[in-house]
């Protein structure tokens, strides 16, 4: 008998296909899934916590307040916290603001070239975007822009889904592992909240430049503000815009400006200068 | 401030490129030796059975072994991790176990023939992974290969001869 070893069968033990094909599929059918449902899942989170009564919320925020409340700050900061809560106060009537919401304004002696609102109707505003801005309504824009926030509940909203899409992501990731997978499913479920993100700053500056207009009969303060928060986030020519937390400023801009023709609101005109307590403080005196 | 914002995307992407091209050109270049290797060494014959065949009494024995480590690359990993979400085929690693087993196969019969063997009988393939499943740890796979290589005793020399 002659015996022989024949040469293995190919494509028996492994598969002939180009890998690019599986890697593709399981991209657009794995990610995608993982997308989707980050992308149900926290919308369906956002709108419970936006029904959140206000009430609640602000008990639930009572700590923070009270450590934004007892911030020290200087007389002359408190003298310009005072005047950005005047100025919140007239932008509110001007929304309007329902009864049941409220927002308190405190003033951060930081260089940061911000603002923010947070949980319980918080606003924050930094001396480092108040040094920036040369005109009231600049500053009220920024202040309006956080109102609305409140006003949609949109702190509230985005710790709803950050909560919900957190809490399954860490199961899955208890199962699934740290691996590579793993990375690449956590970027995939963040994509729907970044846009959820974007989605809410769109609505907030729509909102606030109602109100803007209201009180100063122009939009013009609007633009000033985005061009001063998008020198501060300069190099935004080479940003993924799905990647972002908030909209290209250039978008921001063009979108109020398309909102402000389309309501027929002058899209400029004069401008007030600042009042005498926000001037200082943003001098750092 | 612009491109820092994406390193860990650019990072991400290069590496799954570089393990894509590195990873299919080192496959293909290997299966590539394998199979002209196989040619070459198929006159040693390799069987998994116990019983060698009786023409071959009396015979002279040795244990002869090969083993092969093959890692996988940045791409593979990947889609295997991905693959291991929803499950099935784990093709990207199905190629690399082939040529892990193929390979301890050929460095088995390479030391049998080294040795002037011509034929190995009760051939067993063992592997492992040789990260120790450590998680996040790049998999590299061991096969190893052993048998029995035999071959008739010599005959015995004329001037030793009854």
């Amino acid at each position: 008998m002659r015996f022989e070893n024949r040469a293995p069968e190919e494509t028996v033990n492994y598969a002939d296909e180009h890998p690019l094909k599986e890697f593709a599929l399981l991209v657009v059918g794995v990610l995608g899934a993982v997308a989707l449902g980050a992308a149900l899942l926290g919308f369906f989170a956002g709108e419970l916590a936006g029904r959140v009564p206000f009430a609640t919320e602000r008990e639930y925020a009572a700590s923070l307040t009270e450590r934004f409340e007892q911030a020290k700050l200087t007389p002359a900061q408190r003298d310009a916290r005072d005047a950005l809560r005047a100025l919140a106060a007239k932008l509110a009537a001007a929304m309007p603001l329902p009864p049941d919401i409220a927002v308190s304004v405190h003033y951060a002696d930081e260089p940061t070239v911000n603002a923010m609102a947070t949980l319980g109707g918080n606003l924050v505003f930094y001396r480092g975007l108040l040094h920036k801005l040369e005109s009231e309504e600049a500053v009220a824009m920024v202040l309006a822009h956080e109102i609305a926030h409140v006003r949609l509940r949109h702190p509230a909203a985005a710790m709803g889904r950050g909560v919900a899409v957190g809490l399954v992501l860490s199961a899955v990731s208890v199962g699934a592992g740290r691996s590579l997978g793993g990375d690449a499913v956590q970027r995939a479920a963040v994509l729907p909240l970044l846009k959820y993100s974007r989605d809410q700053e769109r609505d907030a500056d729509e909102l606030a430049l109602g109100a803007l207009v209201r009180v100063y009969g122009h939009a013009g303060g609007a633009t000033d503000a985005f061009t001063v928060l998008s020198q501060a986030a300069k190099g935004e020519a080479g940003r993924v815009a799905i990647l972002q937390t908030h909209p290209l400023t250039g978008e921001r801009i063009g979108l109020l400006q398309a909102a402000a023709r389309q309501n027929g609101w002058p899209v400029d005109g004069m401008r007030t200068p600042l009042p005498p307590a926000l001037r200082s403080a943003a001098a750092g005196k | 401030m612009s491109w820092v914002d994406y390193l860990d995307w650019i990072v991400f992407l290069t590496l799954l490129a570089v393990g894509y091209f590195a990873g299919r050109a080192a496959e293909s270049r290997h299966f590539a030796s394998i199979r002209k290797r196989e040619k070459e060494l198929a006159k040693v014959l390799a069987f998994a059975t116990k019983y060698p065949p009786a023409a071959h009494l009396p015979q002279q024995v040795r244990l002869v072994s090969g083993s092969a480590v093959v890692g996988s690359d940045y791409f593979k990993q990947f889609v295997a991790s991905l693959r291991t979400l929803i499950g099935g085929r784990m093709k990207s690693y199905e190629s690399l176990l082939d040529r892990a087993r193929r390979e301890a196969i050929l460095r088995m019969k390479e030391e049998a023939r080294r040795h002037g063997y011509r034929l190995v009988v009760n051939v067993k393939i063992e592997s492992s992974n040789i990260t120790g499943g450590n998680r996040g740890g790049l998999p590299a796979v061991e096969a190893f290969a052993y048998g029995t290589a035999l071959k008739p005793v010599a005959p015995a020399e004329p001037d030793r001869a009854v």
